[in-house]
């Protein structure tokens, strides 16, 4: 057994931009170094403003995307040696992506339980159409969904959150070590946000999945995740124990990002509510006169 | 930052422009012999004022989108209007986007309304340069010189802070922000007078989509046009809306200024929704709404809420309860919160 899960070490990712004449470098991830522990599986948030290389490091995570320097390895797999499609199936076995626009993860002509069926046969050794439909079904009842649902339809016969749904209920098929998931809830709403944030949580600590959890939702980051991870330009400016990042931000670009969340006033003034938590009485009109 | 929270800005008493009547949109399907009618939107109703920020909000697969769609006769198959109306102030008459013909809809759009679709990709085709959309949208509705055209493009972009170079770039060349924005553009330089945005800066970091969401406050203030806002982030309406509708299963259960909402919500969804908010610094424990969202093709009867209210009683499991006003300016849908409340 690997004492590491995941082992990341001084990674950089540059692109070449622009015209043959005025061809400018981007240092889309600049030396970035951090571990995942195999033991104790943690959410780890990566937060930064768009453009920060938060997706370029996550894809370089999945391996899709290959650094220009430095080392990855997973659970004891060297990315930079995955050749074979064994080593690779091996690869997708232990990590499963989930992407931030749902619409461009499945193939829209393609019918969507098709797909997952497809997936669960590609990881799963248990055979037998029966075992096939329940496991399905239970992937998706874990994210508020059910077969009967999603049966015979086509991508852009559901909505954005639905979707989302789908693509965590996928991942989950593979039973994976790691899941990697590049702002999953940006098109969610605030209330199954919590449950699929919740779901992730149930994942770290029933199924002993880690999760890399890419946001740009300081109020989510701060509700599930152990330890935070704040991009700039490509670098980590500040890292560590998600609450204390959060509650008391060191770096100005932290205290900047604090600073653009839009629902803190607005919650405080509904936490100031007396009784806004007790659901089992109904709002009370204040009737004028 | 101030929050709309403390300070509502659009006229209380102005004018509607837009009014929505009882409206019923399915999307009616058939797989391999199965049918399926899903009932998106079952029963709308509510008025947009002249000036203000009308936000909608509701959980994912409410109908949010498909409502909108309707509204700006954006319907294709599956997609049917059932039943109810919809009428602008600027296009009396016809009930609905859907019902006028094609070269008066081809007259107000863009000019009198403008539609910034879920996913900004949708509005700019992905082959063709920035520039070209502005030519075919806007041009023949502002006309004079293209020359002079050009330059008051290059004006307006400066507004929503964008170089004029983004006019010879491809969609796909551009960030997420920076497409938002062109789109955004693209939206309110005719100066219509109504305005519909579907999640407009969902897919932003969080900076942007306050630079973004002050850019549509201003422009909007500058134009006096209405807005129809959708997003299920209680924040971004919380920052930027007037009143606020709640949408749950297809149809609406609460509206109130968003102030109202935020302060004195009644509707037990809406009460769950914004209890169920995070925040920072605070470690309670959330929960997500209990149950599943319901199945729109075969919603429950009664309140949809019901199987999942904790203060159901046996007339919600039969009947449907109306949009009342429990207060001044302040309708609700529920048994419990309506008692002897008028219509
Ligand atoms: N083309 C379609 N054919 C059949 N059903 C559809 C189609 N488009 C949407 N639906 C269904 O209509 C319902 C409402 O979808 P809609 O896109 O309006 O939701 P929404 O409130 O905008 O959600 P989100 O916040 O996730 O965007 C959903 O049950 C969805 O599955
Ligand atoms: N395939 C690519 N080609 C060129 N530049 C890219 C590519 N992918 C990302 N970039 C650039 O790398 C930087 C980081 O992007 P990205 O990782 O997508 O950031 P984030 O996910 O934090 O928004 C940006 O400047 C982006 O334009
Ligand atoms: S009408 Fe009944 S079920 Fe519906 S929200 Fe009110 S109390 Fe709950
Ligand atoms: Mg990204
Ligand atoms: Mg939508």
């Amino acid at each position: 057994m690997n004492d590491l899960l995941l082992d990341i070490s001084e990674v950089s990712k540059t692109f070449g931009r622009g015209g043959l004449l005025s061809r400018q470098k981007i240092a889309a991830v600049n030396q970035v170094s951090f571990q995942l522990a195999a033991r104790r599986p943690e959410i780890l948030a990566i937060i930064g403003e768009s453009g920060s290389g938060k997706t370029t490091l996550a894809r370089m995570i999945l391996n899709i995307e290959t650094p220009t320097s430095g080392k990855l390895v997973l659970d004891g797999i060297d990315l930079a040696a995955i050749r074979s499609s064994d080593a690779r199936m091996a690869f997708m076995h232990k990590v499963q992506p989930i992407f931030q626009n749902p619409f461009e993860s499945f193939n829209p002509l393609k019918r969507l339980d098709r797909y997952l069926f497809m997936t669960r046969r590609r990881f799963s050794r248990a055979a037998g159409e029966g075992a096939a439909e329940t496991s399905v079904d239970d992937a998706l009842q874990k994210v508020g969904l059910s077969l009967q649902e999603v049966r015979h339809r086509y991508p852009h016969e559901l909505s954005g959150g639905q979707l989302q749904r789908v693509a965590i209920a996928r991942a989950l098929l593979a039973e994976p070590k790691l899941i990697v998931a590049d702002e999953p809830v940006s098109m969610i709403d605030a209330s199954l946000r919590i449950s699929i944030v919740n779901l992730f949580k149930t994942l770290r600590d029933d199924l002993g999945i880690s999760i890399i959890y890419v946001t740009h939702d300081l109020a989510t980051a701060y509700y599930i995740s152990d330890r935070i991870m704040i991009m700039q330009k490509g670098c980590v400016v500040e890292s560590g124990d998600a609450r204390t990042v959060l509650r008391a931000p060191q770096h100005p670009y932290t205290r900047q990002l604090r600073e653009a969340v839009l629902l803190t006033e607005a919650a405080d003034v509904a936490a100031g509510v007396s009784g806004m938590n007790d659901l089992t009485s109904p709002g009370a009109p204040e009737r004028r006169a | 930052m101030r929050a709309n929270v403390q300070q509502p800005h659009a006229p209380q008493d102005a004018q509607p422009i837009l009014w929505v009547r009882d409206l019923q949109a399915h999307y009616r399907t058939s797989h391999f012999g199965v049918r399926r009618g899903v009932k998106a939107v079952d029963g709308v109703s509510f008025a947009v004022r002249r000036g203000e920020i009308y936000g909608l909000a509701g959980e994912s697969s409410s109908g949010k989108t498909t409502l909108i769609k309707s509204i700006a006769g954006a319907i294709r198959p599956p997609l049917e209007i059932v039943g109810g109306s919809v009428e602008f102030a600027f296009l009396p008459g016809y009930g609905g986007l859907h019902r006028a013909p094609p070269v008066d809809v081809a007259r107000i759009r863009w000019r009198h309304l403008s539609y910034i679709m879920q996913g900004s990709m949708n509005v700019l085709n992905p082959v063709r340069r920035v520039e070209s959309a502005f030519v075919d949208f806007a041009y023949p509705h502002i006309g004079g010189s293209r020359k002079q055209f050009e330059q008051q493009v290059v004006a307006h972009l400066a507004r929503v802070r964008l170089d004029p170079s983004v006019l010879a770039a491809f969609p796909h060349e551009l960030s997420g922000g920076m497409r938002q924005r062109a789109t955004l553009a693209l939206a309110t330089i005719c100066r219509p007078d109504f305005i519909i945005a579907d999640e407009p800066t969902t897919a932003l970091d969080v900076v942007v989509q306050k630079e973004v969401l002050g850019m549509i406050r201003s422009i909007q203030r500058e134009t006096g046009s209405s807005v129809l806002f959708v997003t299920h982030d209680m924040g971004v309406h919380a920052h930027i809306t007037d009143r606020l509708a709640i949408m749950y299963a297809g149809r609406l259960v609460e509206e109130a200024a968003t102030a109202e909402i935020f302060r004195n919500p009644l509707h037990p969804y809406t009460r769950h929704l914004i209890s169920s908010l995070p925040r920072i610094g605070d470690d309670t424990p959330r929960e997500g709404l209990g149950g599943s969202p319901p199945n729109l093709a075969d919603p429950p009867p009664g309140c949809r809420f019901h199987p999942r209210c904790p203060l159901a009683t046996e007339i919600c499991k039969r009947e449907v309860p109306a949009m009342l006003e429990a207060d001044t300016g302040h309708r609700v849908a529920c048994f419990a919160v309506n008692q002897g409340a008028r219509a």
